[in-house]
């Protein structure tokens, strides 16, 4: 029973920090506002990006630079050059395991 | 939106856009399945019901969260302790869906609703990088969401119908789908001076945040700062930055 009620603690608790916003602010934004929230997602996509390849996980987290590292560093390239999320996966995990093989 | 109440002779748009969305996400699957199958495999040893490990992935629908509440029980947590953690862990949506708004002020309240109630870090990401290059819209977000929806729940039943004979995702590294999503989504913003001075900002607020505060606070803080100082120095420059006003109605 606790745990159903943990789930749903966690389910109300979460669909407030997804929908509060995205109710409460209708109508036109402020300029200063708007402007803000446009780089928003530049912002939001360098943090997920770049926390799992240069920093590491668990409870004493540490700066890394290992194949991971590597292998987006290649996905940039082709992303840059290609636009395309696909191959960015693509070229990054062929990367990865090949840097794996390589390296044993 | 108002033609979606007329009878055209072909689909309506907002329907080829919500296939579009749903599709953008299938790579993404890649990783979100054997993902949704560990939760599920861990959830039941720390002694939630199969019913319960399903349960948590189709109402809650937030990865990081799931996974530390599962800890969490198996640690002897009480509903109260796992609640607030999970509010602190996904208070960076908050951010995402606020960043949204400018994106979609002609949508009506359920329309938003339904599209926040399954908002996460991956189909934001992609669902605001299509409205960025000015062909986004809610349908497609929508789209985008519902296409983790479908698999994150089922990986869940598969997870706890297949027990302990799963692989570990993180040994084959196809964790790193993710940031690479997430790369492939940033890098062609980056052609834009005022978004390369965000992302650089941000950078080095993941870093620091990652190192020195607990949990995702790190996407918070990189998110809300970083963002703030390219809209500064992208002002002071004079250069033009994101566009956050909407493209195409939705």
């Amino acid at each position: 029973m606790t745990i159903w009620l943990a789930i749903l603690g966690m389910a109300l608790v979460t669909l407030a920090t997804r929908a509060l916003p995205l109710l409460l602010m209708r109508g036109a934004l402020p300029t200063w506002l708007g402007r803000w929230l446009g780089f928003v997602p530049v912002a939001v996509f360098a943090a997920l990006a770049l926390r799992p390849l240069l920093v590491s996980a668990g409870p004493e987290p540490r700066l890394v630079a290992g194949l991971p590292l590597l292998a987006g560093l290649a996905g940039a390239l082709a992303a840059w050059h290609t636009r395309s999320v696909v191959a960015t996966i693509v070229v990054g995990m062929l990367v990865y395991w090949g840097l794996r093989l390589a390296t044993g | 939106m108002a033609n979606t109440l007329t009878q055209p002779a072909t689909a309506p748009p907002w329907r080829g856009e919500l296939r579009a969305g749903y599709l953008a996400m299938l790579p993404l699957w890649l990783s979100a399945a054997p993902f949704g199958m560990i939760y599920a495999v861990s959830a039941v040893a720390a002694g939630l019901s199969p019913a319960q490990t399903v349960a948590m992935s189709l109402l809650v629908f937030a990865g990081g969260a799931q996974f530390i509440a599962v800890g969490m029980v198996a640690a002897g947590a009480g509903p109260l302790a796992i609640t607030v953690t999970t509010l602190v862990v996904n208070a960076r949506h908050l951010l995402m869906s606020a960043s949204l708004a400018p994106h979609l002020r002609g949508v009506g309240r359920w329309k938003r609703l339904l599209l926040a109630a399954q908002l996460t870090d991956e189909s934001y990401a992609v669902g605001v990088a299509r409205f960025l290059e000015g062909r986004g819209s809610a349908a497609f977000q929508i789209g985008c969401n519902l296409s983790l929806y479908t698999i994150w729940p089922l990986s869940a039943v598969a997870g706890v119908l297949l027990g302990g004979a799963i692989p570990d995702p993180a040994a084959l590294g196809l964790d790193l789908v993710f940031p690479l999503t997430f790369i492939g989504l940033l890098v062609p913003l980056l052609r834009e001076p005022a978004n390369r001075l965000a992302a650089l900002a941000a950078a080095l607020l993941t870093v620091a945040g990652a190192l020195w505060l607990p949990g995702s606070w790190y996407v918070l803080l990189a998110g809300l700062l970083g963002s703030a100082l390219g809209a500064l120095l992208a002002r002071n420059r004079g250069l033009a930055g994101a566009d956050p006003t909407p493209g195409g109605a939705p």
